[in-house]
Order: structure tokens, then sequence, then C-alpha cells
């Protein structure tokens, strides 16, 4: 029975780590390789020892497809590929092959950081990871070998975001990877056609949110800084390298114009310039109101927003400083914040999440005063602000692109398992398929049904014309014909044809069935009876009664015959070919029921 | 634990016990329960137990009936199995809550088991306490064995496998008071459990449900693979017959697993000298097998210390048969090898070859894999056909390419089969590539193919004619191309060298004529991936015959320098970093030759420094201008003329642009070329003559002050004085370590200095270093003295300063104190960033 199986080795029932193992029609597909920021030992990466046990991994798995940039998604994947060792293909999308390595290189310095580079890539296998890769475009259909193909559609979330489909014959997989339903500042909303996948895999993050409309949050967001400006404060936003950063630059780029602000911006560790260069070159994947302007001006070269050095933390006056990491983990992020964190006139707007074991998670979850080296307290007076911008699509999004793409089942993934149990059950009740949420580690498996193609040859379809009978895609019917595998191909032929085609001589096979008739007269009486009998009821059918005293109907020969043991009990012998098998088997019913009495 | 911790403990375990309160982060728990592994490991759980009440108070609490969350529910499972896993402590435990928490009437028959979490909780919970005989009736008196039977068929793969880890653990366990003697085959005579266990691998030995065999072979794999008891023996003995039935059905059921299985008993010593027809077993099953199935085996017999002759030879046709196949298909002759030549009958291998592109390009892949890990080894087969071996992976990328004609129908079908698969391609090269390192006989006859005119000689060329049609056809890709400059430069090292000369062989040299005009298109590649890997192979080539006159000649006839130099300023970053360092070898070696121009009166070399420096100062990634540092950091140890001719000048500029570097890669390099410029400066200081034997004796301090001068005319300390409280650890861990190294090499003249007049004093530098400590930047230092480095250097305390940066940035953060205060903290504050993650 042919099914698709689905496990995930991460992002089942939680979020972090995504990477999801998917067999279809005898292809494995990784569909991710994400790591866990709140690790810093081997549980950061999935465990792939569930895959190495099936020998070699580049002969196990047939292609590894990277969603999007964020490090849930793509950190592991040096290690993988690297490590491990993968050395099969890799596909991502080409701004996701070109900014990963940036993220992977800021990862990479954070793991350093805290443990040296103990048991961790290089920055030589990041780069050897992505000469691995082979970027894809959207909606190009990507021949992965001769059977496996994906297909890239835009997913928003983040510059370069993509949701794959990923096809063998007549069964496929889509997977969303993080999307987003609705369009941002940069980004446009994610997309798919009717493709009606035998199964879509979707990310359940805001599985039973519906997000206020972010034009509310980005109203608090600018306010809050503005407050903080005004009052002379100084404001720390830590973000990753790319992503959500840009689009925070934007806003406050355009605020500041509007408004006439002259308070300094920075962004920090040159990565204004790399943000612009990316944008550049990639300016087809953002929203359509950025292609538009960027003829008259790219929205990415800020006027306000200036290179940051280390001195100007200390400058005096109200500023607005975008430092990395995100999570205030460590580095440059971490020592301005410090810096700051004692002055209440100053604040600090965390965009995202926070793992455990950071400074930005202690802040958050209300933490004053912090313990820092040497038994020293630092104590936070400056204001914490929380404020999510992440781009995933939220329930109503969800269920909008479950209806866009009409799949036969859904798989939840990427969210939490209270969560996912709403939206399954949501989902069930309106779309009328199957949900399912494995946890990491466990197998869902779908049986399919796929369906071959078979070619009919033109004499076929002639002869079945001839009789009158066109072929009627809403009618099904039945067709005699013999059927001819070769070269992966099924070709439905006349058997005259595939006699000649494969140099095979014909040899009549006919099925031939006993009738018992309690009839006490002689042979050729119950003969004839059976003659007059069928004559009557097969109007339409050509009826003989032979010399020999045989009966024919087409193709169908009875003969009578004594019992052997039983003298009042005759044996009608019938036998047909394979083309009249089902007046045959109509024959042997009928007979089965008795001759008429009338005519005894 | 510390009291700090037992304070908020009490508090945590409330929290944690309350459904009403979701554990926020499901990393937390996890570090929690590390934290108490750490803990027992340290001392007795007993203790801990009692001095903290609430740990069994929430372990009480998490049975009664309530909606908690499983993921509490099974760290609560885990946990009770860390403490239960000193005995006495077992004791304590095991009245009431033990049997249930892990007996039927707890999680087991409650709601909560259809979560795998919890399933998996319980099994790490019975895997920790599984440490005693205790825990061994505790086991078969709740019936927990059984329970551990039926999860090894779990939906999920992590509960699945833990329960097969937790058989074979018990196993070992229950075994372990029979190590010492000689059990006997009588069941009987066992433990409980492990006749319990035995018999329930006997009976899904004997099962026709592929996945119950499967499950009783890797338990038995487990087993032989780490216990090597003598009771291991008996236990084979036993089962082996059983193990040899699977073999009489048709197909072999679970053919992985059992290869898995018997070759981790060949691999172990006790059981593979016992008598029980391993090696006949083993020679079965390469017969029984399907050619894919086979292959492993063959593999994991050929790399056998041990084993019979015939056997290995055996398995070594099999390995070969797919590629025997492809020499007579395409009409070659396996040659003399006998090996090769017995290999060519097989026709299932030719059936496996050509019922599907799909299963051809997996069994060759495999095969080519295979003899890859073999090639190297020195238990490999001896002789080795290490020709035809060269000519079934020329033939192959040959096939792939569509450059071979077969005459045959079987070498026409495999060449439709083969054409254009990259999958073949990447393999066929690494093993080609391996096949360059050939040494013992062949090698010594390899000197004589590039010599004589007769066969061999015919195949290395066609090897690199092979490689060069792949180099330069528009068809390879990126990765295919990679590998084949990776296998090309293998078989340019490879080739014989004439004794006291180390360049190129005259046809390594006629080669290397043709390859660089593919090198020069291939450095134009509109694919930066293909420009990288060009790069990178003129790296290679370089470092290896960048002196030697052949070499040299040829490359400086070519494009390749000048093309390389424009990729300096190339779109992408990946490869202006490998154009910088190739230009910065090329330039060691004296063939960056550019014209002299009006604007760079002082030569050729002189416009790659300011060139390099200009990449440092302005680009605008990370790659190059790490490049570049570690170029100048070469340039520096090699006395290149360039920087030979003003050393200070150029230490002074590097250090001034690297010190203000955003990438902290760049500015820990800059540190590494501080320390090749400080070495370098007080070498010549303490030995005038490098050959001299000196005592250590006190430096007199005039001259050490003379020696400081030109590190602190270019500004090096103060680069090392900031660095020190660098944001990135790794760079203040460098500075911390240059200090040091200088102050070990100054510590015998202290005292004997004076402060001088000009410039800052040790006050203000100290006062400086406060400051940047606390954050502050502040206005540069300005020329400092070397008296005032020395006394700086004596008074700061950078012994301290290391083991304060040897903890690692987080480790404030990850103390189990922190973690504590983070969930307590968390408690009401969860909303909308619960399950943000980026």
């Amino acid at each position: 029975m042919p099914e698709i199986r689905v496990t995930p080795l991460g992002a089942g029932q939680d979020v972090g780590r995504s990477c999801i193992l998917v067999s279809i029609a005898g292809k494995n597909v990784m569909l991710d390789c994400g790591m866990h920021m709140g690790f810093n030992d081997d549980r950061r990466f999935p465990d792939f020892s569930y895959i190495t046990r099936n020998g070699r991994l580049t002969d196990f798995l047939d292609c590894v497809i990277i969603s999007h940039f964020h490090l849930d998604h793509c950190g592991a994947l040096p290690y993988f590929s690297e490590m491990v060792g993968y050395d099969g293909p890799i596909y991502m999308t080409h701004p996701t092959q070109a900014i990963c390595p940036i993220l992977l290189e800021d990862y990479r310095k954070i793991a350093v950081d805290k443990k040296g580079e103990a048991n961790f890539f290089t920055s030589q296998m990041i780069k050897d990871c992505m000469k691995k890769v082979v970027a894809v475009h959207l909606h190009q259909t990507v021949q992965v070998d001769d059977e496996l193909e994906i297909k890239a559609y835009y997913a928003g979330h983040v510059l370069g975001a993509a949701m794959f489909q990923i096809k063998v014959g007549s069964e496929s997989v889509v997977y969303t990877g993080d999307y987003n339903m609705t369009p941002d500042r940069h980004l446009g909303a994610a997309w798919i056609d009717k493709c009606r996948p035998n199964l879509l895999i979707t990310e359940s993050t805001y599985a039973t949110t519906i997000r206020d409309s972010k034009r509310c949050r980005e109203r608090d967001f600018l306010k809050k800084v503005h407050e903080a400006v005004e009052r002379g404060g100084k404001v720390l936003i830590p973000v990753f390298a790319l992503g959500r950063a840009q689009e925070l630059c934007i806003l406050l780029e355009t605020f500041w114009e509007r408004m006439n602000l002259k308070a300094p911006i920075y962004f920090s560790t040159g990565l204004t310039e790399k943000a612009n260069h990316y944008y550049k070159l990639f300016i087809t994947w953002t929203n359509q109101k950025i292609r538009k302007t960027f003829v008259q001006r790219n929205m990415f070269e800020f006027k306000h927003i200036k290179a940051f050095d280390r001195a100007f933390a200390d400058n005096p006056g109200p500023m607005v400083v975008f430092a990395t990491p995100g999570m205030l983990h460590a580095g440059q992020s971490l020592q301005i914040f410090r810096k700051w964190a004692g002055n209440e006139k100053n604040m600090v707007i965390m965009p995202g999440y926070c793992v455990q074991g950071t400074v930005g998670h202690k802040i958050l979850s209300g933490q004053r005063k912090l313990e820092m080296e040497g038994r020293q307290v630092l104590e936070v007076k400056m204001q914490v602000e929380y404020m999510s911008f992440s781009a995933h699509a939220d329930a109503k999004g969800i269920m909008q692109l479950v209806g866009q793409a009409e799949p036969e089942s859904v798989l939840l993934v990427h969210g939490e398992a209270k969560k996912m149990e709403f939206l399954k059950q949501k989902i069930e009740q309106e779309f009328r398929v199957n949900c399912y949420m494995p946890a990491n580690g466990e197998t869902v498996t779908l049986p399919t049904s796929p369906s071959i193609p078979v070619g009919i040859s033109l004499g076929l379809l002639k002869r079945e014309m001839a009789q009158g009978l066109l072929p009627d895609a809403k009618k099904p019917r039945l067709l005699h014909g013999t059927l001819i595998m070769k070269d992966s191909n099924f070709r439905l032929v006349s058997s005259e044809q595939a006699l000649k085609e494969l140099g095979l001589a014909e040899h009549q096979l006919r099925f031939t069935c006993r009738v018992h008739l309690h009839d006490p007269r002689k042979e050729q009486e119950t003969a004839m009876r059976v003659y007059s009998h069928l004559k009557s009821v097969l109007k339409d059918h050509c009826v003989q009664h032979l010399p020999d005293g045989s009966v024919t109907v087409e193709s169908i020969l009875i003969q009578a015959a004594a019992h052997s043991e039983d003298p009042g009990t005759k044996v009608l012998l019938v036998s047909w070919t394979y083309q009249d098998e089902e007046l045959g088997s109509y024959l042997t019913s009928l007979l089965k029921k008795g001759l008429p009495q009338a005519s005894s | 634990m510390d009291p700090e911790c037992s304070q908020l403990l009490p508090a945590l375990c409330a929290v944690l016990a309350d459904p009403r309160q979701p554990v926020a982060d499901d990393t937390c728990l996890e570090k929690l329960l590390d934290w108490f592994k750490t803990i027992t490991k340290a001392g007795s759980s007993l203790l801990l137990l009692q001095e903290n009440p609430c740990l069994v108070e929430l372990l009480c609490h998490v049975l009664k009936p309530q909606d908690l969350s499983s993921r509490v529910l099974s760290f609560s499972l885990r946990l009770a199995g860390v403490f239960a896993a000193q005995e006495d402590c077992f004791q304590y435990l095991q009245g009431e809550l033990l049997p249930r928490l892990f007996g039927e009437p707890g999680p087991l028959g409650g709601a909560a088991w259809t979560a795998p979490s919890v399933r998996s909780g319980w099994i790490q919970g019975l895997r920790s306490l599984a440490q005693h005989p205790s825990a061994l009736h505790f086991l078969a008196d709740c019936g927990a064995v059984d329970t551990i039977f039926s999860l090894q068929g779990d939906s999920s793969l992590f509960v699945a496998s833990a329960a097969g880890q937790l058989l074979v653990h018990i196993l070992g366990l229950s075994m372990q008071g029979l190590a010492e003697g000689h059990p006997s085959l009588q069941a009987g005579d066992w433990p409980v459990c492990a006749q319990k266990i035995v018999g329930h691998i006997e009976e899904s030995l004997h099962s026709t449900a592929v996945p119950q065999i499967t499950q009783a072979l890797n338990v038995l794999t487990t087993t032989f693979g780490h216990c090597h008891d003598p009771w291991t023996q008996v236990l084979w003995v036993r089962l082996s017959p059983l193990v040899g039935s699977l073999l009489e059905k048709d197909p072999v059921p679970a053919a992985h697993s059992l290869v898995d299985l018997l070759l981790s008993v060949a691999r172990s010593p006790g059981l593979s000298s016992s008598s029980c027809g391993l090696w006949e077993t083993l020679a079965q099953t390469l017969n029984h097998l399907s050619p894919t199935q086979a292959g492993p085996l063959a593999l994991g017999i050929l790399k056998l210390q041990d084993c019979p002759q015939v056997l290995r030879a055996q398995a070594f046709v099999i390995l070969l048969q797919p590629l025997a196949c492809v020499l007579k298909a395409t009409g070659q002759d396996p040659g003399p090898s006998d090996v090769l030549d017995s290999a060519t009958g097989d026709s299932l291998t030719v059936d496996a070859l050509l019922s599907s592109k799909a299963a051809c390009v997996g069994l060759l892949c495999r095969t080519l894999a295979h003899l890859e890990l073999l090639q190297p080894l020195p238990q490999r087969p001896c002789p080795w056909p290490q020709e035809p071996l060269l000519g079934a992976a020329v033939t192959l990328l040959q096939l792939c390419r569509g450059s071979a004609s077969p005459a045959s129908d079987v070498g026409r079908h495999l060449c439709a089969l083969l054409l254009g698969c990259v999958r073949v391609q990447r393999a066929a090269l690494d093993f080609l590539g391996t096949l360059s390192q050939e040494t013992g006989p062949w090698k010594g006859r390899v000197g004589s193919f590039f010599m004589s005119v007769s066969g061999p000689q015919e195949l290395v060329t066609e090897v690199f004619a092979v490689l060069l049609e792949y180099l330069r056809s528009p068809d390879s890709s990126p990765t295919v191309l990679k590998k084949a400059f990776q296998a090309t430069f293998r078989w340019l090292l490879s080739s014989p060298k004439t004794p006291g000369c180390c360049d190129l062989e005259p046809h390594a040299l006629l080669v290397l004529r043709e390859l660089l005009p593919v090198l020069q298109k291939r450095l134009c590649s509109p694919c930066w991936e293909v420009r990288d890997s060009g790069l990178e192979f003129l790296t290679q080539m370089t470092r290896h015959w960048g002196g030697q006159a052949g070499f040299r000649h040829a490359l400086l006839a070519s494009e390749v320098p000048k093309l390389t130099e424009q990729l300096l300023r190339d779109p992408e970053s990946y490869v202006r970093a490998s154009a910088v360092t190739v230009m910065g070898q090329l330039s060691s070696q004296g063939l960056h030759v550019t014209p002299v121009s009006p604007e760079h009166p002082g030569g050729q070399q002189k416009s790659l420094l300011v060139e390099l420096l200009h990449i440092l100062s302005t680009d605008s990634e990370g790659f190059p201008r790490r490049a570049v540092m570690q170029v100048f950091t070469q340039w520096l140890r090699d006395h290149h003329a360039d920087v030979a001719g003003d050393t200070e000048q150029f230490m002074a500029r590097v250090l001034q642009v690297a010190s203000q570097d955003l990438d902290w890669e760049v500015r820990a390099q800059g540190l590494e070329l501080a320390l090749v410029f400080l070495e370098q400066t007080l070498g010549q200081f303490h030995s005038h003559c490098p050959y001299a034997v000196t005592p250590p004796v006190a430096a007199p301090a005039g001259p050490l002050a003379q020696a400081l001068q030109p590190l602190c005319r270019v500004r090096l300390f103060e680069f090392a004085f900031r660095a020190l409280f660098d944001c990135d650890r790794p760079v203040a861990q460098k500075s911390c370590d240059l200090l040091l190294f200088l102050r070990a090499k100054t510590a015998s003249s202290s005292g004997s200095l004076q402060e001088s007049r000009s410039g800052p004093d040790v006050a203000s530098v100290e006062a400086a270093l406060q400051r940047w400590q606390a954050g502050d930047q502040g206005q540069p230092l300005g020329d400092l003295e070397p008296e005032v480095v020395l006394a700086v250097l004596r008074s700061v305390d950078l012994e301290g300063l290391r083991g304060a940066l040897a903890e690692g940035s987080d480790h404030m953060e990850k103390s189990p104190q922190s973690l504590l205060q983070d969930m307590l903290a968390t408690v009401g504050v969860l909303g909308e960033n619960e399950a943000d993650c980026y």
C-alpha cells in the first residue's frame, strides 16, 4: 500500500529546532534543519542518530529543503552537512542562501562566546555547506531526480521565505515553513495555488490567536520610542542580524522623517550596508509598495539610521540603537544594556522571544536585579518593553491557506500541543479532512491511492469508438485490453497488438464451469431445452444449436452430459473466453436458476 | 545544594505541581533535571530529599488526578528515577511512591499515557532507576518489563528506541551477578528479568512480524556491542540457531538489522572466537542477501581484524560485483585480478543494476562509498585491484557524461540510466580522489606509469582526461566541479617526484598546462560557488608547488594570477575572501606580477598591500577582512619583503584598523598578529644568536625598554589593554593570553625600570582600564612608554581576568540559582510571547 510518512525530529508539538522527515513514494526528504537556542549542548540540534541508523545519510536522504533563514529552521545545517556527513543536495531560495551565512555566523559567534570552539562548526564549514546549496526561484519546478520534484511558493514571513511543494508522481506534500498571510511593511502575503496536495504540513505558532492589526502594534512601538527619546532617554533594540531589524528600521526611518526628529538612530555591526545589499539584490521578494517606491528611492537606504561606533554609547542625549544579538545573550547588545540599565529614562524594547538563560528572558519575566560577575548586582531601572513583531499566520491565516491549497489531509507542526489541538478540531470540522499533530519522534502514516496514468493505444480507442462509445470523463466504463508495463510506462493495447509487440504466440484460455440440472431426460433433450430457454431470454445475442448437440452463445459453449452417479441429473459444461467473461458469468448464473417449468 | 537554591526550591515545586501555572520554556525542565543529576552524582539523594521535603511532595502531587501538563509529569517520572538510582533512596521511595509512579496505578493506566513525552519520561525514569538489585526486583514485581516490551513498538521513534535500550540495560544489570562465572545454557538458572527478556527475544525471533524481529535483533546488537562478559557468549550460543533460521526465509526479514547484529557479534572478541558457526552464518548471509543489502555486510567483514581468508574473499567479491558489472558491460577486461574476474558473473547484481534508475544509482553510490572507506584501511584486501577500480571509476564518470559508447545492451542500458546523474558523479569523483592515495606496491608502480608507455600510464592519462572533461564541461554542477577540483589536486599531489626535487613530474606539468586555461574559465563562472572552488584549488596548488619552477612558469604564463586579482573585487564576499588568500600566497611566492605603475613607484607588491589594507578598512563583509588579517599574519611570520621593509609602519596601520573592526574575529586576528610581532621583537631582544644556548638570567632593563619601544610605537598595548574588556569574550581571552605571555617574558626584569615623564602615567592608564571595564570608550591613550606598560602589566590581575573569561559569557545566566529564579519569575507573566520564536 503506498503511503506518505511524516516524522518530526523537531517542531513536533513545539517551537524551535524544526526538522521534519517526509517519506513520499520511496523518496526521503528532510524539511528544515534547525537548532534550539535554549540549549548549549548536543540538544540544540535535532537527534540525527534516528536517520543515520538507516545507513549512509547521503544514500538515505534524497534532499534537504530549507524554508527560510531563521536559525530554528537552518541553524543545524552546517553541523548536519559538514559534521554528521550529509553530502547530498540542499535546496533553498536565492535570498535564503545569501542571508543564511550571516545568521549562522551570528549564531557561531554566540556559541563560541559561551563555550569556545569545542564541537562546533567553523566559518569554513558554513561556507562549504552553502556551496552545496542549489538555489531555487519561486514557482520554478526543480527536478531533484527523475521522479522527485519540488516547487517554491512565496511565504512572506522574512525575506526569501518559501513554502515548498514536494511531488513524486501524482503524490504531493506541501510544507509551509513559517508564513504570514498578511503583508507587512516590507514583505507581501503568502500565496499558494490550488495544488490539492495529499498532505499540507503547516506551522501553527498562532494556532489559537487572531492577531490584532499590525498597525496598532507599530503605532504602539513608535509611541514608546518617541516618548523615551523626548524625555532624553536612550532606546536599545536588541535584534538578530537580519530580518525583523530591517522592518523596524523602515518604521523608524519613516517616522523620523515625518516627525522631523533629530535624535540619532544607530545600527550596530555594519548591518545597514548588508541589509541594503540584500534587499536591493532581492527587491522582487519584497512587497509591492517597496518595489514601486524603489524607483524613486530605495527604502533601505536610510537617511536617519547610521552605523554605530562603540564610543557613541557614551554620548550624552537621546538616541536609538539597534544592536546584536537579539536576546541579550552576550556581545554588544548586552554591553550597551549594562551601561544604560541603571537610568530610568532609558528603554529596552525586545522585539522577539527570548530563551531561558539569557538576560533578555530575565528582564522580560520582570526581574529587575540581575546578578553579574563577582557578585555584582545590576539594577535594571530602565523601562523594559516587549513588542512582538514576529510575522506568523494567525488562526485565520492558517485556515485561509488550508482553503487555498485544498489538501486531502493537514499536519500541524511548529506550535504548542494545546493550541494545536484546538486548531486541529477547527480544521477537521470546517474542511472535513483529517488533521494530525505528531509529537517529536512520532510517525504519521497516510495511505495514498496514487493515480497511475495509463496510455491507451489508438487502435483500441478506435475500436471502442467504432462501437459508438465515445470516451466521456464523467462516465467511467470498462475497457478490455492488455496492460503493458515497460520503461516505467503503462499502456493499454488490444491483445492482438500486445502479442505483436511482445512477439508472443496466442494461447486461448477458456473459463469453464459445471452447472447441475435436475432433468431425467436425455442429454440431447436437455440441450434443446437450454437452447430454447436461452433463445427466449437472450434476444440480442446469437444463440445457436449445433449439430453435435451443443449450444453456443457468442463464444460461449454449452454441452449437456449425464451425471455419472445420478441419472436424474444432467451436468451442463459451460465454457467461454475471457472476452465474453461478463456474458459467461451471466449465463452461468441464469442456468443455475434452472430451466423454466413450462417447457418440461 | 547551596542555600539560595534550597530557599527557592519549595516555591518552584509548588509552581510545578499547580496545573494552572504553565511552564514557560520547554528547556527549563531539561536544565532542572540536569542540575539534579549533577547534585545526585556528587552526593546523597536521600539526604537531598530529606533536606528538601518539597521534592517528595511534588512527586506525590503529580499522581493526583488533575489536569497536569504532560511535560511536568514526564519530568517528575525522570526525576524520581534520578533519585531512586541510589539504593537507599530507592528504599526510601519504594514504599508507595515508586509503584504508583511506575506501576499500573500510575500514569501508565491513565489518559496521560497517550502523550509520548510521558511514555518517554516513564522509560527514562526506569532507565535511571535500574542501577541496583532492588530495582530489578521492583521491575519484575510491578510488571514494568512487559510494558517495556510493548513500548518497543511505540509510535514514537524516541520511545521505541529508548525501550530497546532499557531492555539491554536491564538484561546487562540482571546478568551482572553471573558475570564472574560461566552461566549455564538453561534459562531456568538465569535471573527472572533476564529469563523474561531472553524469552521475549526468542519469541520475537520466531515471529513472522518483521517489526518484532527487528526489535529483537536491535536489542541483541546493542547488547553484544556494549557488553563482552562471558554470559553474552552463552546467550549467543543459545540464540544463534534462531538467528540463523531467519536466513531460511525468503526474503530474509529485517536484513538491515540482521547485518548489524552479525557484525556486532563478529566484532565482539569473545563471541567471534566461540565455536557456533559465526563465519558460516556470515558466509550464508552474504549469499542470501540482495546486492544492496549485502554491501554493508561485506564492508563490515572486510573491516574485521581476524576473519577467515575465504570469507574475506567472498565479501570482497560481493563488494566489487557492481563495478565488475560496469566494466563487463562496457566491454572492458576486469583485468588480471582474480577477485574482480570472479565478481563479474552475478546475474542478481546485473538485475539490481538494471531494474530501475533509483536502484542502479543507489547500488553504485553505496559501492563506491564502501570502497572509499575500505581503501585507506590497513586490513583492506591484498592484492588491491587498483587498476580495475580506477577503470571502473573512470568508466562510471564517462557513462554519466555520455562520453562512453558501450557496445553491449547492458552497457547501453547503463548509459541511459546514468546519463547526467549527479549523485553517481559525486560519488565516483570522491572515490577517484581516494584512489590517488594509493600506498603499498601500487604506489611504486604509479611512478612507472608516467614513464612507461603502456597499460597503466594510459589509465592515469585517462583519469586526468576524464577529470579535465568534467572541469571543462558546462553541464557540471557546482558541487560536481568542486569534487572534480579536489580529485584533480589529489592526483597531481600523488604524481611521482624525482628524488631530491619536489617539482611536478613532466606528465603532471603537461596536465597542469591543460588545466590552467580551464581554471581560468572557471574563475569567470557566473556561479560564485564555482569561482570559489577554483580559487580554493589554486590556493592548494600554490601552497604545494608555489616554489617550483615548472609550476611557476606555467602559472605565470597564464591569465590566472590576473583574474585572481580581479576577484578581489568580486560581488560575493566568500569569493573575495578566497581571492585575498590566494593573492597573499601568490605574493609570498613571488608569483604576483603586475607592472609597476606610476601611482605605486614602490613596486608591484606594494600595490597589493595597499589593496589588502583597503579591503580591511572598507569591505562591508567580515570574511574578506578576516582573510586579509590571516594573510598579514602569515606575511609577518614569513618576513615578507613588503612587510619587512617597514614593519612598524605596517603594524601600526593594520592594528589601528583591526582594533576598530566590528567583526570579533578580525579583532582576535589583530591580536594574533600582535602576538607574532611581539614574539619577533622580544625574540631579538632575548637571543641575538638563534643557536646560542643562554641561561635564564635577568634581562637588563635598558635593552628591555628598547625592545618594547617598537611595540609602544605601533600602539599595540592600547589595543591589547582595550581588548581585555572587549564585549566579545574570545577577543578578551586572546588579549589576556597575549599580555600574560608578555609579562612572563619580561618578568625577570621587574623593578629595574623607571617611569618616564612623557605620555600617560601608570595611574592614568589604570584609570582608563577601569573606564573600559565599565564599558566606557573614552579618548585614545596616546603614546605609552615601556616602563608604564610594564608597571600596568604587573598591577592588572590578568590571572583573575583569565579565570573569569574561562567561565563562558553565560555562566551567570546558566547557574542553577538563575534557572530557578527565571522559572519562578515567568509565573503569571506568560503572554503572547510564549511561543513567539523569531
